[in-house]
């Protein structure tokens, strides 16, 4: 609805042609709508035209110091149309500190809570605006509400995600993000793209501060883009310009890059799948220029992806070729986004070679006409620089110093600094190209630059008599700049005397060279120089008197640290013994040796919670600090010291596995393997899967125990039934491998959405999803879920599930899975001397494990017993034991990696005692003592007593 | 992939829309609108659409009289961030049929009410044109209800 007093003063304002027309009209208004505003009893139409005027002059750059009252009076308004203006009012003039903000807190949650959805969404708009530290202490839960509500609508429930975003940003600490992290991941199933796209937004934020609690958007993300790319299942609302929301593709896949890389093969298939479907579809010629830049968008971040799950990749080799072309491309933005990528591939590759073969193309952006282009052909070359190529760089950005732009000179030099530094196969290569930088770009050379120079010469020996001769000569050009002058004034008080007998090189002509341009520098440098001096007097007593000569100038000064200098040097250079002169000039010692102030001054720091760089500009060594890098350093640490303790291989090929270098994975799980004595419940391959900190046997499903015990010896069946989700098993063993068919059918005749199942295997055992699982239930539907399973050890705990889903609220069960040690063990027949000869061999305790078992009066069944020992893959000898009703039973367990256990065992009911004694000798203790375990548990459990 | 804000200027240099995601005083707001508005006046057209100004990315593009200016982290994605800008515009020219800069002076307030159908905490909230529309009607319809009933009253 449009405001004619608005408009009118809005058409008044543009008449007027000059600024001072224009001030006076905005000065009359602003008077007359503080008269307005005094007088009070206004209607709401007119406070809502005048806030607008405030507004409207607000934009144009005047300042607004009244009108914030009636904005907030708007707020309040019943009318949707005032309502709105008093928001945009207040999110405009106020500020997140405002001590009005405590007026509105109380109207916003008002609007929070009304049940008119279109008053939500003006609220938190306002919220995402201001978003003060007092919104999100009292507004961060009823904001919480209206996103995981099954009855939010999805327009409300985009808001609340990206609202929820915004008050994390500001004000972390208020959000308590790992507790709410499974009902928000799960929100990225959502059927409405719109809602996926704020949530993945909101997950992406908190993944980085808590990328443990978020491990279960991993599975999720990927799936969402194999729908989206791969299967091509999407609104057709959502098509921007024939790619379907691209923005979500590119928030899906810089989330993934936030992550270390899945471990789970199928997770790692599909994605493969869809990068090389991304890669596929940009060699399709775009219609526009929209549709190009989706396309490209979805590219660029598609192989910043695959550089980071693997570098040497057939994917990255392909984008490498794409990247090729792009950065001869006509057009300049792909130019500039080709550099910009291949840099982030330059710097975590080995492989520089397909890089260096563009090296011309490269070095030629840095004369590209656009200072961004520029740019990212500096960084690039700066990523790409090796031993190999260091000379052929450093000479060709000297060369482009000279006409760089300004903006530009300083990060070059700092830049050639430290490749120079890095790469220098020969020391005076080094001094050469610094000096040089220091001579022709002096302005543009920060005071790490010098310093670092100075550092490195003190500390090499054979570099200080190269470095004083031509430090010696460059400031002998007419135009030496003041930090040149500062390192000659350093190298020659230290190293003067190493040139002295040289040509043009004697003491008097060094002193006469420093001393030229004293006058003209500055006063720190002047210090700096009288320094050298004094340490010319030490050094070279024949011109002691030329020396004092300046001391005794300078003692009256009037700079208070020159003249103090002055009278100190003069003092100790007029002393009757060298004594003192000699103490204080000693040579300097070397420098302990520290990081490159250089490089630290390069690494800019990030904000807490803003997105973090998921590269870093530069070699492969600054690279290893990155999100997902130091994520898949602490699992290297875990499963390192699992891997100590308990098969006490070698950690190495542990941390190869866990997806790092194996390097720095087995220094530094050898540091932690040592003062870790528990053995942590993961192992390398579901390491990923298993969100951290989750005590899940407190959580085991009410009644779960019931149907465990009854699928114990193996059978299939039911493995969990409630009102709502029928679970049963289906299992095979064959050796050490296994086979499991979960079955879940939905009883409910409504769809049970997000749906998750997360397999938890003990150490030793790898539980794998050999197909990946439907993230949804139909009604009445059921839905099968294949898993193989590996022994690779010995196992004494069974697997823990957690199947979550949604259907009004999010639901969670916990169960343990019927995979006990015996599932593994292949049944075997022995003559009575074999039996006996190996009883003896295995011999007693700790191999041996014995239990007196009592049980309930009249409880003992040979029958039962026989079925225990069967069930449980032994295999029953049968007259080996001369007493009719004793059992011998005799299998093997079979491991991948550990080799086999034979295991033996005696069973001895007695029918009068009501006990059994229980003999197992195996030859692994850890074995026997388990195998007694599990059938102790099967020969006491009555069926009919359940627990 | 945060936009810290987004700024509409005339090829004049008068600001039409400011929008801030980030909290900031109001004087560095004016000093971004300041020296933002004046790189982005002074690239030429064939340059590309993205530069950097202290830590931070500008991205922009001109349409007619009107440069769409957004901010961005240094690690955001320049081409989509094109295409939200591109999307708004879309937005505003099926909103207003043909729009121009005078639809944006005298109706700033829909201008502001259509960017934050698009935009939350500098973040895109919905990419569809039909939804984006569909919200801003049901506003405007919203307001024609009330301002009948007030008729009859």
């Amino acid at each position: 609805m449009s405001m004619r007093g608005l408009t009118v003063f809005i058409a008044d304002i543009r008449n007027c042609r000059v600024r001072e027309l224009e001030e006076k009209r905005i000065n009359k208004e602003m008077a007359n709508i503080r008269t307005k505003f005094k007088e009070g009893s206004l209607s709401g139409y007119d406070k809502k035209k005048y806030v607008c005027k405030l507004l409207y002059m607000y934009i144009l750059g005047w300042d607004i110091d009244f009108g914030h009252m009636e904005a907030v009076g708007l707020i309040s308004s019943t009318k949707y149309s005032e309502k709105q203006i008093g928001y945009l009012g207040i999110t405009l003039l106020m500020h997140e500190n405002s001590d009005l903000v405590r007026l509105v807190v109380n109207s916003i949650r008002k609007d929070l809570e009304d049940n008119n959805e279109i008053h939500n969404c003006l609220a938190l708009h306002a919220i995402a605006n201001i978003g003060g530290r007092e919104m999100a202490e009292s507004l961060a839960g009823d904001v919480h509400r209206l996103l995981v509500s099954p009855n939010s609508k999805s327009f409300v429930k985009k808001k609340a995600a990206l609202t929820m975003l915004r008050l994390f940003r500001k004000h972390p600490d208020v959000i308590p993000a790992p507790d709410w992290a499974e009902r928000i991941t799960n929100i990225i199933d959502d059927y409405d793209l719109g809602v996926c796209l704020s949530v993945t937004s909101l997950v992406t934020a908190l993944a980085q501060q808590y990328p443990e609690s978020f491990m279960m958007a991993i599975p999720k993300a990927i799936m969402r883009l194999h729908k989206v790319i791969v299967e091509r299942d999407f609104s057709a609302d959502y098509v921007y310009y024939k790619i379907p929301i691209p923005w979500l593709q590119v928030k899906l896949l810089r989330l993934l890059q936030y992550f270390p890389p899945t471990e789970d093969p199928n997770m790692a298939e599909m994605l493969h799948n869809v990068l090389q479907t991304i890669i596929n579809n940009s060699l399709e010629t775009p219609r526009n220029v929209q549709h190009n830049n989706a396309q490209n968008a979805i590219l660029f971040e598609a192989i910043n992806l695959a550089i980071h799950l693997d570098c040497e990749s057939d994917i990255v080799r392909q984008a490498t070729t794409i990247l090729a072309r792009f950065i001869l491309s006509k057009e300049t933005n792909v130019r500039y986004l080709g550099l910009e990528t291949m840099a982030h591939l330059a710097a975590v590759t080995d492989e520089l070679d397909e890089i260096k073969k563009h090296e011309e193309t490269i070095i030629l952006s840095l004369r590209d006409k656009d200072i961004s282009v520029r740019r990212r052909g500096l960084d690039l070359l700066y990523s790409m620089c090796d031993v190999s190529n260091a000379k052929t760089i450093v000479s060709e950005l000297i060369r482009y110093l000279h006409i760089a732009d300004y903006a530009l000179r300083e990060e070059m030099v700092l830049k050639i600094a430290i490749m120079t530094e890095k790469y220098a196969t020969e020391h005076s290569w080094y001094v050469d190209v610094i000096l040089q930088l220091i001579s022709s770009a002096g302005d543009h050379v920060g005071e790490e630059v010098w310093y670092r120079v100075v550092q490195i010469v003190t500390n090499h020996e054979n570099l200080q008599e190269y470095s004083a001769k031509m430090v010696l000569h460059y400031m002998r050009s007419p135009h030496c700049h003041e930090n040149m002058l500062k390192v000659g004034g350093y190298i020659l008080g230290e190293y003067g005397h190493l040139i002295a007998n040289l040509p043009g090189c004697s003491p008097i002509e060094q002193f006469n060279t420093l001393h030229a341009r004293f006058g003209l520098c500055s006063l720190a440098t002047r210090a700096l120089l009288l320094s050298t001096y004094i340490k010319f007097v030490n050094l070279f007593p024949e011109i002691k008197g030329a020396i004092l000569a300046v001391f005794n100038q300078y003692r009256h000064v009037l700079d208070a640290e020159l003249q103090q200098r002055a009278c100190e040097y003069m003092a100790i250079a007029t002393m009757p013994t060298d004594d003192l002169l000699q103490t204080v000039c000693e040579e300097m010692p070397q420098f302990p040796e520290r990081e490159s102030a250089l490089l630290s001054r390069l690494n800019e720091k990030t904000g807490q919670t803003e997105d973090k760089r998921t590269w870093n500009i530069g070699g492969k060594d600054s690279n290893e600090k990155t999100p997902a890098n130091l994520l898949a350093a602490k699992e290297r640490n875990e499963n390192g010291s699992v891997d100590d303790l308990v098969a006490g291989v070698s950690n190495a090929s542990l941390g190869t596995t866990a997806g790092g270098e194996g390097e720095d994975g087995s220094a530094a799980s050898a540091a932690n393997g040592g003062a870790s004595s528990t053995p942590a419940a993961s192992s390398a391959a579901s390491a990923s899967s298993k969100p951290a900190g989750l005590s899940w046997k407190d959580q085991l499903a009410p009644g779960s125990e019931k149907w465990y015990n009854r699928l114990r010896d193996g059978s299939d069946g039911v493995l969990y039934e409630d009102s709502i989700l029928q679970i049963g098993i289906k299992s095979e063993y064959h050796g050490h491998l296994g086979r499991l068919a979960m079955y879940f059918g939905n009883k409910t005749h409504t769809q049970l959405g997000s749906f998750t199942v997360t397999v938890d295997s003990p150490e030793g055992l790898v539980v794998a999803s050999s197909h990946t699982l439907a993230t949804s239930i139909g009604p009445s539907t059921q839905i099968q879920q294949l898993y193989s399973l590996e022994c690779q050890q010995i196992v004494t705990e069974v697997p823990m599930i957690r199947i979550s889903y949604h259907a009004g609220s999010t639901q969670s069960i916990y169960l343990r899975l019927p995979v006990t040690l015996t599932r593994f063990i292949e049944p075997i027949q022995l003559s009575s001397a074999d039996f006996f000869a190996r009883w003896k061999q295995i011999g007693g305790p700790p191999r041996e494990v014995q239990e007196v078992i009592k049980v309930a009066p009249d409880r003992i069944d040979l029958e039962k017993a026989r079925s225990i020992l069967v069930n449980n893959r032994l295999g029953i000898c049968e007259n080996v034991d001369p007493k009719p009703g004793n059992f011998v039973a005799t299998g093997v367990f079979n491991t991948s990696m550990s080799g086999k256990v034979g295991c033996l065992l005696r069973l001895e009911p007695n029918k009068e005692t009501d006990m059994y004694r229980l003999t197992v000798r195996t030859t692994s203790d850890v074995v026997s003592k388990h195998l007694k375990e599990i059938l102790q548990t099967a020969l006491l459990y009555n069926p009919n007593h359940t627990r | 992939m945060t936009i810290n804000y987004v700024l509409l200027v005339s090829r004049q240099g008068k600001t039409r829309l400011a929008k801030w995601f980030t909290t900031m005083s109001p004087k560095e707001k004016t000093k971004i609108i300041k020296d933002v508005t004046q790189l982005v006046l002074a690239r030429r057209t064939k340059m590309c659409n993205f530069l950097e100004y202290k830590d931070t990315k500008v991205i922009y593009r001109r349409y007619a009289s009107l440069y769409f200016i957004t901010g961005v982290g240094t690690q955001d994605n320049e081409l989509l961030t094109l295409e939200i800008i591109h999307r708004y515009v879309e937005v505003l020219d099926r909103y207003f049929g043909n729009v121009c800069e005078l639809d944006l002076i005298f109706n700033f307030q829909r201008a502001y009410f259509i960017l934050d159908e698009l935009l939350i905490a500098g973040e895109m909230q919905e990419s569809s044109k039909v939804t984006v529309l569909q919200a801003i009607h049901d506003q405007d319809a919203t307001e024609v209800d009330e301002a009948n009933e007030e008729k009859n009253k």
